[in-house]
């Protein structure tokens, strides 16, 4: 949103925003616009500034109206510079997918080139002169004033041009680039004489091509993903993050489409979500948990005790579950129905060893991916509820508490704050879930960082989403106002401001891919401009000193590590203490 | 243009027309008198190309918004020809339906454009027998033996040659 008055009208997610300015509560800042403020890099102490906020807003929503106003702006644009029509202006942004820039610098280079490719004549033809003149077409012989013509002068029936419009149009979008029915032809045909030759229901669907191309041409606009949103999004890349969102309350990632995931990389999401959907995960359960039939080779699941194994039909091959042998095999030779010493011995000449390690590989990704996927998903219903609370609370609860509890309901935003910021932690918190199990599992250092910060902002969360879930049903069903009102919202705004601390902790050492413990992490830059929240929620609950090492912005950790190494200024390459040249660059000790 | 009936009339000015003046190569004309969007062609095989000598019999199918939509060509007798399926149906691009490429990929000269009469659909058959497109073949094996082994590619073409003339 570039404005405020933009959001007015957006939902009521969003208008509750606007009051946020106004409606001071316990809380001390300005974290109305729910949008951002998880993301805006708190790292200074001037986070009160609107404009730094105004900085990160790096897109813009356009309805239909304003898609309209910016394609004619654009046509208008063109058609000034390079004097020419409106409809040959809308033909070459077409062509050259809506990019001002693109149809100067083509235009300017070779206009004669451009002219030939997109099939505009420099010199339009009229009709062949005579009285009659036959239709290309139908072969009729017309009066000349019944024909028509692109700016080539081939002559065709009205007729005909109707039939050949409103075929192209009924194809699809390929109308917006059509030229004359001449195969020796590559007149394009202009805007002007498809509407004027469409059907009214022709013209609308050619009139929506129009409108679509230009959002769904243009790489600075997309579409917003949500079902049934008509919006779309004008993009500036460049600038900050790829979250935009929509007026339509949805949030998404403007890289990928997919739903907003920051601070998880596009990769890791899409990795992800490829591995929720695959078959590969059933393939892992099929390898884990069964065996394939020794003869016809489908998977076979052991669901009961016996190893005497026999295939459904037609099969019906009879074997034993832990050799894989023929069952007919396992007579006297074998010793006992039960005891498959065949086995114990081929697993010792290691026939077997290769598809047991497998399937227990298997298994034990699954578990870990089973592990991963459970809490993801869960925070992913979590925040579904926690939107749906949201609404309720503000169209419902908001008004029963303020009579309850005689508040104003000004009052009680600290409350819709509370909610706003469940939703929004819940959806980072999710995303984490993802970024661990991608998280590779030798980095012992930056997993353990980012255990612990996913644990603290977790169980912030928790206590949070309690406190606003529980707590203040109490409130809500008492009859009259409660003396401790004050404190819950004492306690319910501070809970909102931890938790928001915690989450920009992890959000930070996420974004800047856990290099708090890179090995050399004594001159990590991030850990040195660390603001209020990483410091404190660090010293409070850190202790191993992995952590400390990187956000303790002391004079000596800039250059020397816990273990006496000097960082080199330049390469930064880890010296021991002795050296007075950098081993690696050569470069004097500062 | 659009209407089935403006669609028979102009069918029924082209029969008109080739019977008057027959072109070189071909002859037309319908498979039943009573239905003019169902034609039947012959086809002789051009001089100086493998195919010389041949009668192909094919049937082209035209839809009821012809000429906005094109025909179907589908050779009766057996072609063995890389832009020809096996069933017999023809693949040329000014045959394609125009929606069938709405990025404009194809040749504003290689599209379907209701321009197009029996005649020169025709004509573009016979340029395609004289010099197959093996790009985007319709019949691969073909298209592979045109490519790689000619001489096998021309024993089989021979074939179908004399099988048409038989047919005869």
């Amino acid at each position: 949103m570039d404005s405020e008055d933009d959001m007015h009208d957006a939902n009521d997610v969003e208008s509750v925003d606007d009051g946020f300015y106004s409606g001071e509560t316990a809380m001390d800042s300005d974290d109305g616009d729910a949008a951002d403020y998880d993301f805006i890099d708190n790292d200074s102490d001037d986070s009160d500034d609107p404009i730094s906020h105004r900085s990160q807003q790096n897109y813009t929503i356009l309805n239909e109206d304003d898609i309209h106003l910016r394609q004619e702006d654009n046509i208008k644009k063109i058609s000034s510079i390079l004097s020419i029509s409106n409809n040959a202006a809308a033909i070459l942004l077409r062509h050259y997918n809506w990019s001002v820039s693109k149809v100067n610098d083509e235009w300017f280079a070779n206009e004669e080139k451009v002219r030939r490719i997109v099939g505009l004549l420099e010199e339009p033809r009229a009709l062949p002169s005579g009285k009659e003149l036959t239709c290309g077409i139908c072969f009729d012989v017309y009066p000349c004033d019944s024909m028509s013509s692109a700016a080539c002068g081939h002559p065709f029936c009205v007729t005909c041009w109707q039939g050949y419009i409103s075929t192209a149009i009924n194809d699809g979008p390929g109308c917006l680039m059509l030229r004359c029915p001449d195969p020796s032809c590559s007149a394009a045909i202009g805007q002007d004489m498809i509407i004027a030759l469409a059907s009214h229901d022709d013209r609308e669907k050619y009139e929506r091509y129009f409108l679509r191309s230009f959002v769904e041409d243009n790489r600075k606009t997309k579409w917003c993903p949500a079902p049934g949103c008509d919006y779309a999004v004008d993009f500036i890349v460049g600038g900050g993050t790829f979250d935009v969102n929509c007026r339509c309350s949805y949030s998404f990632c403007w890289n990928c489409t997919e739903e907003a995931h920051r601070p998880v990389d596009c990769d890791t999401v899409s990795k992800w979500i490829r591995k929720n959907s695959a078959e590969s995960e059933n393939m892992n359960w099929i390898l884990a948990n069964s065996k394939p039939c020794p003869k016809c080779k489908r998977p076979i699941e052991k669901n009961q005790g016996c190893m005497h194994i026999t295939c459904t039909p037609p099969c019906k091959f009879e074997f034993c579950w832990l050799c894989l042998g023929a069952w007919s095999d396992h007579g006297e030779r074998t010793g006992g129905f039960y005891a498959c010493n065949r086995y114990d011995a081929a697993k010792k000449e290691g026939a077997y060893d290769d598809t047991e390690k497998r399937r227990e590989m298997a298994k034990n990704s699954l578990e870990r991916y089973t592990h991963f996927y459970e809490r993801w998903a869960t925070n992913q219903s979590s925040r579904q509820k926690a939107l749906a609370d949201l609404q309720q609370m503000q169209n419902i609860h908001l008004e029963k508490l303020s009579d309850k509890q005689c508040q104003p309901e000004s009052q009680l935003k600290f409350i819709t704050e509370a909610w706003l910021q469940i939703v929004e932690c819940r959806r980072v918190l999710k995303w984490t879930y993802a970024y661990g199990y991608y998280l590779p599992a030798h980095e012992h250092a930056k997993r353990q960082l980012f255990e612990y910060l996913q644990g603290e902002a977790e169980s912030g969360l928790e206590r949070l989403h309690q406190c606003a879930e529980k707590e203040l049903s109490g409130y809500l069903n008492i009859d009259g106002p409660s003396k401790d009102f004050n404190e819950f919202r004492m306690k319910l705004a501070g809970l909102t401001s931890v938790t928001r601390n915690y989450f920009e902790n992890l959000v930070r050492a996420l974004e800047n891919g856990l290099s708090d413990v890179d090995a050399h992490g004594g001159t990590s830059r991030t850990g040195g401009s660390r603001g209020l929240g990483a410091g404190s929620s660090k010293s409070r609950g850190g202790s191993s000193s992995s952590r400390n090492k990187g956000t303790a912005p002391t004079a000596r950790s800039r250059n020397i590590d816990d273990s006496g190494h000097w960082s080199c200024e330049y390469c930064t390459f880890a010296n021991a203490k002795s050296a007075t040249v950098c081993q690696m660059c050569q470069q004097l000790r500062s | 243009m659009g209407s089935p009936s403006q669609a028979s009339l102009l069918l029924q000015k082209q029969l008109k027309d080739l019977c008057k003046h027959p072109v070189d190569g071909f002859s037309a004309g319908l498979v039943d008198e009573s239905n003019l969007f169902e034609w039947s062609v012959t086809i002789i095989g051009p001089p100086d190309t493998l195919y010389d000598g041949g009668f192909f019999n094919a049937i082209m199918t035209f839809p009821q918004n012809y000429p906005n939509s094109p025909p179907t060509v589908r050779f009766t007798s057996e072609v063995w020809h890389p832009n020809v399926y096996t069933d017999g149906k023809v693949c040329i691009s000014i045959l394609h339906p125009p929606g069938d490429d709405p990025n404009g990929y194809e040749l504003a000269s290689e599209r379907w454009t209701p321009v197009h009469t029996v005649e020169s659909i025709v004509l573009s058959i016979i340029s395609m027998l004289s010099s197959p497109n093996d790009e985007s073949p319709a019949n691969v094996e073909a298209a592979k033996e045109w490519r790689e082994r000619r001489e096998e590619f021309k024993k089989k073409v021979g074939r179908c040659v004399r099988k048409s003339q038989e047919v005869m």
